[in-house]
Parts: structure tokens; sequence; C-alpha cells
């Protein structure tokens, strides 16, 4: 390990060997008669930035505070390294957390904000200096040592956050939002230079997040969180390709949703019909249900094909009328009433800059997709 | 719209005149040459020599002074646990009941909180032998008390808009509540604390009536002896020191509002 990622196998996940170094064990909150989490249990490697993505009040940030140890489990377990964290205080805790509001100490300068942590475990003087200067140059703050919080922007404070939770070199960095208050551009730049700073400390990152953008370029993993419950976990593939819920899908980035029954159920291949959709759609590959199971097949708008001519080489078509066009310059979407009445969402890249103007509002089309761009939803 | 705002600035005008006309004639009336209040007899600031030269008054300034400075030290004390308790635990059940009665003494009676202590303190020397008798310290407990109320007003606000997880950070840090308390949550509420200090002291430099409650020979605060003579006449040294005292509170109330100002620009700055 001398990257800090693990050279061997860089998806620990998918070896039954591999011990996680984050065991979370059934873990249950309640405030009164809510539920915050519920029964959660998750393996983290280490190494990893594993993301939870939710929408506000799903748990996700409850589950961070049990973590860092703020909240008390009402049921369940949580192990860091092999150590059983109950009864644990956050003082005592080797996990540090970047809060979303950063927190930084208002009194105190940048400086003093970083040595904070390591001034509490009573470290020399002189070895606090030197690696608060290290983590200074990490995070790219070297001339801002004897500045205030109040004198600097949000995109500093954020590094200052950063540095201040990463000097303890603590096993498990908790982190709330941590591009959350910054504009889209600084959140891009961002995002990236969290990966490079991981990478070279390979401490393992447990982020909180309800962006799905941040959870997609920041994650080895994501844990996609709704009501209190992991609903799924895979990496940011996986998540998007695969979902395995009508929640999933429909979270993280956009999606159609046919709802339909199956009608027939062969090893290799699968009937769907749908009245949405106006047709009997073709899944080529089995699937675990049975005849006459309600199911919904996703497919995401830029797997689906338009065209103002029939797509014969496609086994799944429709027809429709154009409603709406949205030109979001590196992409066009499209909003499709199928004949069956169903609205459908179409996004198409624009590749030239004279393309796509052959389609207009109000015009005939046909829509299609690939055999393998749906996924069969049951749940 | 013109005639409408002159008529608005029409009626503050009066409304400042009747607030301040009164103390604007004392404040003239202290540089008065002559003995007689209320006849003008020429500028003169002679009756402040003569002040400084009361070893009565002096004494009692200088009672005052003790007794406000320790007061408003021992009221900061309460008020911030007092607050610290309310804000932060707010879990408790107590809670509404409890902030209710620390905010009690700001609207009772002065007389009657008066009243109480004095009989408090009779009978704690008759059970337990102590305050031995009435002078300083029971009136730098009494005053404590009810500067405690106002402190814990002040800095209640300021605990009310401290962001929590600033303390949250500290303990994740490494470092005990006790420890975060000191480190961080007094430094942040520290203006808060300032203006709840000057607001207790003055208000222990103000006051007359609970002091002649609990006083005892020998600890007469500057209102008292300003009092007591001013009921035997108006000397025109009372005058002069009546403008002086003005003008130490005003100034305290000045110093405090800008320290409230100056640390709510802080906060919202962040």
């Amino acid at each position: 390990m001398s990257d800090g990622r693990p050279e061997s196998d860089d998806k620990p996940w998918t070896d039954p060997d591999a011990v996680p170094f984050l065991q979370v064990k059934n873990l249950t909150k309640r405030f009164g008669a809510f539920t915050a989490v519920d029964s959660v249990s998750l393996d983290v490697y280490k190494g990893e930035i594993f993301c939870l993505l939710g929408g506000s009040g799903c748990g996700k940030s409850t589950l961070l505070r049990l973590l860092s140890g703020f909240e008390e489990a009402t049921a369940g377990q949580i192990i860091i390294d092999g150590q059983d964290q109950e009864g644990v205080p956050p003082y005592a805790r080797e996990t540090n957390m970047m809060f979303q509001s950063y927190a930084l100490f208002p009194h105190m300068s940048v400086e003093k904000n970083i040595a904070y942590g390591l001034k509490r475990d009573g470290l020399p003087k002189a070895e606090i200096a030197t690696r608060v200067t290290d983590m200074l140059s990490l995070v790219q703050m070297d001339g801002f040592a004897t500045r205030k919080p109040h004198q600097l922007s949000g995109g500093q404070k954020q590094r200052v956050a950063l540095a201040r939770s990463l000097i303890k070199k603590p096993k498990l960095l908790l982190l709330d939002e941590p591009l959350g208050a910054l504009d889209k551009k600084l959140r891009e730049e961002t995002q990236f230079e969290l990966i490079t700073i991981q990478e070279s400390l390979g401490v393992t990152f447990v982020v909180v997040t309800h962006d799905q953008e941040e959870a997609m370029t920041l994650s080895s993993r994501i844990g996609v969180m709704n009501a209190g419950q992991i609903v799924q976990v895979g990496t940011p593939h996986e998540i998007y390709e695969y979902p395995q819920s009508r929640f999933v899908a429909d979270f993280i980035g956009s999606v159609n949703l046919f709802e339909g029954r199956i009608t027939a159920d062969h090893e290799d291949h699968v009937i769907i019909s749908s009245p949405e959709s106006g047709t009997d759609i073709f899944v080529p590959h089995g699937i675990s249900g049975v005849e006459g199971q309600q199911v919904a097949l996703a497919v995401r708008p830029e797997k689906l094909q338009i065209s103002k001519s029939p797509l014969e080489n496609l086994r799944n078509t429709m027809k429709g009328t154009i409603e709406e066009i949205a030109y979001m310059g590196n992409e066009s979407v499209f909003q499709v009433l199928l004949d069956s009445g169903k609205q459908v969402r179409i996004s198409q890249s624009n590749r030239m800059r004279t393309t796509d103007h052959t389609l207009t509002w109000d015009d005939q089309v046909y829509i299609g997709w690939n055999d393998d761009a749906s996924v069969v939803l049951s749940s | 719209m013109k005639s409408r705002s002159r008529l608005l600035q029409m009626v503050g005008l009066l409304g400042f005149i009747f607030l301040y006309a009164p103390i604007l004639s004392l404040v003239i009336y202290s540089f008065n040459e002559s003995k007689l209040v209320t006849v003008w007899g020429g500028f003169s600031t002679r009756w402040y020599g003569e002040l400084f030269r009361d070893p009565q008054i002096l004494g009692a300034a200088w009672i005052s002074v003790k007794i406000a400075f320790l007061s408003a030290s021992i009221a900061i004390v309460i008020g911030t646990l007092a607050s610290f308790v309310l804000i932060r635990f707010a879990r408790f059940r107590a809670k509404s009941l409890l902030s209710m009665l620390i905010t009690a003494p700001l609207v009772m009676p002065e007389v009657i909180i008066g009243l109480s202590l004095l009989l408090l303190f009779v009978a704690m020397e008759g059970v337990i032998g102590w305050p031995g008798g009435r002078g300083l310290v029971t009136i730098i407990i009494a005053h404590s008390t009810f500067g405690a109320a106002y402190a814990a007003v002040v800095i209640q606000s300021r605990l009310v808009d401290m962001d929590l997880s600033i303390e949250e950070a500290a303990q994740d840090l490494g470092a005990k509540p006790v420890r975060v308390f000191f480190d961080i949550t007094l430094p942040v509420i520290a203006p808060a604390l300032v203006s709840a200090w000057l607001l207790a002291f003055t208000l222990s430099l103000d006051d007359l009536v609970i002091a002649s409650f609990v006083s005892g020979p020998g600890a007469s605060t500057l209102p008292m002896v300003i009092f007591s003579k001013v009921r035997l006449g108006v000397s025109p040294d009372v005058n002069a020191l009546a403008t002086i005292i003005i003008g130490l509170v005003s100034l305290g109330v000045i110093v405090a509002a800008l320290q409230m100002n100056r640390s709510k620009r802080q906060s919202e700055q962040r």
C-alpha cells in the first residue's frame, strides 16, 4: 500500500475475505416516535470514499453524527478498525468530521484552527508547527496562516475546514456536504482536489451529500438512502446503470419509467406489456420475476433515440409528438408526447453546432432504444 | 409629504425635549455659581471642587464602585451558567419555568426584592449566623441576584445565535466538554459578557431601593447618600455629582451598545 490505495485489489468489496474497515450493524436511531436511521448495515473498506446519498430528512446526516459520536444509537453497532465504538465520546473517537457550515473557530487564526486538534493531544510545539505548515501547503493555503475565518472566502474556508479535520490523521474522515456551500464552478474544481488529497493520505472518507453529481464524481461507492434505510449500495456505475428500485432510478439522474406487466417470461428474454407505452416491450434477458407481475421499465433519456423516420433497426419503438425542446448547450432535451398519452424525455448531446435544428416543436417522431438499454424494476 | 415629515420631526423633537430637558437643566445648574439651586448666579465649577473635598461623598462613591464591581462580576458568572444551562440543555423539563424565573427580577418591584432579601438575610443570620449583620456583603449579594437576571438575558441572546457546530467541532478534535467551554464558548460569547458586565455594573451603581433595604451602618452607597442629602434640601454639589454620574452611566451604556453592535456585525459576517 504505497500510495494509500490497496494495489492488489481496487475493489475490496468484491473480495469476500477482505475485512471492512468500518462496519455498521443494524444501526437504529429514534428521536421519540420518529425513526431517523432504520436498521442500517454497511461495510466500508480502507481507503474508500463512500458517499451516503439521499434527499433531505433521509437520515444520512444522523448516520454521520452516529459515526462521529454526537448521537447515541438506539440499537446496533459501529465498529471502526475492529473497535466497537459504543460509549466512546466524540472527543475520544479516531474519527474527525468536516462540518457543512465548516464550523471554523471564529476567534482563532487559520493556523490556530488547524493546530487545535494537535494541541489537545498535547503534541510538542515544534511538531505541531511543522504539521500545520505541511497541511497548509497540502490544501494550498500557505499564505493564509494568520488570517481570521471571517477574512476568507467560501472556498478558502472549505480548505481550512478540510485541513483541520485531516491534521490528526483520523482513521475515518466524515464529511457533511463538503462542497455544498460552494458555487458550481468551484465545486467542480474542489471535487478533484478532494480526491487527490484523499488518495495521497489514504484516509477513508465517508461523505454525506444530497448532490448526486458530487456523489458520482467523488465516490468509490455510493449508498443511496431513503426514509432512514439504505436502499442500494454500489459503485457510481452500478447505481446509475443498474438501479434496483424505482426510487434509486428516479433519484439518480432522470429516467423514463414505463409501468407494465410481465406477459411472457422466458429464459433468455421477457415481454412486458405496457399499456402506458402502447406496445409490448422486449427485454433481452431473463429476470427473477413471475408472469403477470407488475414491474417498471426504466430507460435513461440519453439512451433513447429520436428520429423523424421509423427506427427500423430497433425492436422497441414508439411514435409521438415533440412537445418541448430544452436547449442546454451541451445537450438538448426533448419532451415527447407518445400516442399512448405518456410523456417521455429524451436527451441528445449536441456534437455539432448545426445539428438538431431539423427537429422542432410538433414534429411527428419515432423514439426507441437498444435492447439492452432498459432496466426492469420490480420494487 | 413634506409637511408630514416636518410634523414627524416636531413630534420627535418634543419627545426628546420631554425626556432630556430635566437632565439638561440639572447639568446646567451644576455649573451654577449661586448656592441657591433655583437662581442662576453665573458659570462656575465651584461645586465640583467642593464635591471632591467632601469625604462623605467620596467614601460613598468608593463603596458604590466596589459593590458594583464585585456584584457585576458575580452576576455574569451566575448569568452565564444559567443561560448556558437554559440554552444548551434544551431538553430538560423545567426549562420554560426556569427561564421565566430567572427573568422575574426584571419585572418584580424593587421594594419587594429588597424586602424579601432583607427578610432572608435576617433569617439566615438567625439560623446559620451568616451574614453577620447587614453591610457591604449583603448589598453585593443583593445586587448580584438582580444583576444576574439582566446578565442572563443578554448572554442568552448571544448563545442562541452561536453556531452549535463549532462546539461540536472542538469536541470532535479531542476537547472534552469543559475544555470546549473555555476554549470556544467563552471567547465567542465574550462581547456579550462585557456588555452584561457593564449593564450589571451600571444597575448596581444606580440602585437605591434595594440597597436601602439590605444596607447596614457604614455601608451607605452613593445613591443613598444623595437621597439623604436631598431630603435636607437640594444642595448644588448634588447637581454636580448627578452630572458626573449621568456622564459615567451614559458612557457605560454607549460602550455596552457598541460592544453588542460589534459582536452582532461580526457574527453576521460569518
